[in-house]
């Protein structure tokens, strides 16, 4: 069985459509008209990825969002109409992993779906497993510990995480990481990265307003230290 | 329209041009200066006439008891007594007595004869009247009495030079010549003052009409106590309020109108999606219907975006998510991200590698964008890109090989849903109409220019320049 994508979107036409567009590049479509509704079929069965639309009658996709996010690390993908700064930072801070605006073509959505769906990066020197600190890091269990302490990251910040990990105290820009962890080229939206990093800092550091490993460097970018 | 009319127009429009304030500042000099004339006017003439009346009557008073001695001493007198006669005579300072008696004329002096008595003065008093009579003698003021004494067959006079008083008058005059100059000058000085503090209020309503009309449309006057200026705040800030809810109600109908058509839209562009996969199965016709509506689903879905992105202008809320850029790299990128087969050279100097510029990276990319896009529509394409540091920051130009734009039109196709007049000649209409516009606006918020002019080496085409300011290298 294929790569399963729930859907969920109160527009029917739209819904249609837009499995059948889905289903063409080869992925397997599963619909939900409501929120609660798509919470009760992804608490049923999980899928791969899921798409939701923020707009929903009742609970809106932000908090279908968050609910989901407690129990699961599945790719989210939000699709809003306002491409406005608050509703992307605020589904992005809901825990999804990336963004679409209406209308999107289902060739990019499958373009989003892959990039989300990688593994995450090994380190160039081999090893299994990284410290820093009292962070460790193994990339092929895709497990993070913090003093011995597991945490819970979505697939999108591990793989962030590991981005970093790959090459401690290097700088890597925005756009470098767009690229590595999302797929998106030069003009991607800088606030992904933005966004993921403050969730990572809230789960890996034991102070996230003074971060001890994932540094700002004004100008430049983000780097990953011990 | 006659003469007089047309002078009459001219004349109340050079005292427009004089503005409220000067209007009130000389209006109140000019009530100080008529009110204090005429207080120092008539103070000057009063005083005059008293000082007059007085020293007159001293004179007169003396003159006649001085003509009482006269007579009562005089008949029977020889010339030796009559000498001796005047000096005995008391008379106020500057008063010189002159008696006529027998023919003879005798004075204190003998420089003073009948010549220093108006003649009118003589006849006057030869017919047997007393009368007085003011002269100038020498240049000075001075006042003659004469006294006919028929009893004893003699006429008194007595000249009075009024040299003093005319020398208090004259400091009276100057005194107050300068309290008139000064009560104008004060007067002046109030107006100035009154028309500041009148126009205040006014100050404020201009200061807050040009926040308006700058686009910050939530300026307000503050509540005032004062009746008359409260009645002006209140219509302003409702006048204000009124323009704002407006401005919204258009900017947030464009916008919605926008997101509505979003969906549709969505639906649209996926069921085409699901055709095009089935495109090699359909009759040639249904493909070339199909091709039409692929084209006109991108089109519409381009023409939303740039309504939204418009209507964000409108309503002022536009906030650019500025980074630093480097701008070589983010124009080759832009470029090259906007390739549709057909490469378009960059020609950069070297001098601009390092430079960077505060930028919405997404802004500026459509910017780009667009200029390449209106370069393909009506341009045949662009021929290049090039990049040249100048004084003010970085210039941008993308160059074509069109028919260019008429020089009257080089201000037109950056307004909304203009295009150029070579659309016409092309006949697809195929521009949205809002992509120049939206450079504009773009490269306004960055702090900005755009124009478009002749190509460099004197090609025909057209020439879309782009100013930046930059932050340095």
């Amino acid at each position: 069985m294929g790569t399963r994508i729930l859907t969920v979107e109160d527009d029917e036409r739209i819904r249609t459509a837009v499995k059948m567009a889905l289903e063409d590049e080869g992925w397997v479509v599963e619909e939900a008209e409501t929120g609660e509704q798509a919470l009760e079929a992804f608490s049923r069965q999980p899928s791969d990825v899921v798409l939701i639309d923020i707009m929903l009658p009742g609970l809106d996709g932000f908090e279908v969002c968050r609910r989901m996010r407690r129990t699961s690390d599945v790719p989210i993908v939000m699709v809003t109409a306002r491409a406005d700064t608050h509703d992307v930072v605020a589904g992005l801070e809901a825990g999804a992993d990336d963004y679409l605006t209406k209308p999107f073509a289902p060739k990019e959505l499958s373009a989003r779906i892959r990039a989300l769906m990688r593994r995450a990066r090994k380190p160039d020197s081999g090893t299994t497993s990284m410290h820093f600190g009292d962070l460790e890091v193994i990339p092929d269990a895709g497990v993070v510990r913090r003093a011995g302490q597991e945490l819970h990251l979505t697939k999108t910040e591990f793989r962030l995480l590991c981005e970093l990990a790959s090459s401690p105290g290097r700088v890597f820009s925005r756009e470098v990481l767009l690229e590595r962890v999302w797929g998106y080229g030069y003009f991607g939206d800088g606030r992904l990265v933005d966004v993921h990093v403050r969730r990572l800092r809230t789960k890996i550091e034991a102070d996230p307003a003074n971060p001890r490993h994932v540094a700002t460097v004004r100008g430049l970018g983000y780097k990953l230290q011990g | 329209m006659n003469e007089h009319s047309r002078t009459r127009r001219f004349g109340r429009l050079r005292v427009r041009r004089l503005g409220l304030r000067a209007r009130i500042t000389l209006a109140f000099a000019l009530g100080a200066l008529v009110l204090s004339a005429i207080l120092a006017t008539t103070t000057f003439a009063l005083t005059r006439r008293n000082l007059l009346d007085q020293r007159e009557s001293l004179v007169l008073n003396q003159a006649y008891l001085n003509a009482a001695v006269v007579r009562n001493r005089l008949p029977g007198s020889d010339i030796e007594s009559v000498q001796s006669l005047l000096p005995s005579l008391p008379v106020p300072g500057g008063s010189r007595p002159i008696l006529h008696f027998q023919d003879r004329w005798f004075s204190l002096t003998a420089e003073i004869g009948p010549d220093a008595i108006p003649l009118q003065l003589r006849e006057t008093v030869a017919k047997g009247h007393p009368a007085r009579i003011r002269f100038s003698a020498k240049g000075k003021p001075a006042l003659a009495v004469g006294i006919p004494i028929p009893a004893a067959g003699a006429e008194y006079f007595e000249i009075v030079e009024l040299g003093d008083l005319q020398n208090t008058l004259d400091s009276l005059g100057i005194s107050l010549l300068g309290a008139s100059a000064f009560t104008t000058l004060a007067g002046a000085g109030i107006g100035w003052w009154v028309s500041r503090r009148a126009l205040r209020p006014l100050a404020d309503v201009s200061q807050a009409a040009e926040a308006i009309a700058g686009g910050r449309l939530d300026t307000r006057l503050e509540a005032v106590a004062d009746r008359d200026l409260g009645t002006l705040a209140a219509s302003f800030n409702e006048m204000a309020q009124a323009l704002q809810d407006r401005i919204e109600r258009d900017a947030r109908f464009a916008s919605d109108v926008s997101h509505e058509l979003r969906s549709p839209l969505m639906t649209l562009s996926a069921a085409v999606n699901v055709l095009e996969t089935r495109r090699d199965e359909m009759p040639e016709r249904a493909q070339a219907a199909l091709d039409l509506l692929a084209v006109e689903v991108g089109r519409f879905s381009q023409l939303v975006e740039d309504l939204l992105e418009i209507s964000r202008y409108d309503a002022g809320a536009v906030r650019l998510e500025l980074d630093e850029i480097r701008l070589a790299e983010f124009v080759m990128q832009a470029v090259s991200a906007s390739d549709d087969g057909r490469t378009v050279p960059v020609e950069l100097d070297s001098e601009l590698a390092g430079v960077v510029a505060q930028a919405d990276k997404r802004r500026l990319m459509r910017v780009i964008a667009n200029l390449l896009d209106n370069a393909r529509k009506y341009g045949d394409g662009a021929t290049g890109v090039s990049l040249r540091r100048v004084e003010e920051g970085v210039q941008i130009a993308v160059e074509d090989e069109g028919p260019g734009v008429p020089e009257d039109e080089r201000d037109v196709i950056f307004e909304r849903f203009a295009r150029g007049g070579g659309a016409g000649r092309r006949g697809s209409g195929e521009g949205v109409g809002l992509g120049l516009a939206l450079v504009a606006e773009h490269v306004r918020l960055h702090g900005g220019r755009v124009w478009v002019e002749e190509r460099l080496d004197g090609r025909e085409g057209a020439r879309f320049v782009i100013e930046l300011p930059v932050l340095g290298t």
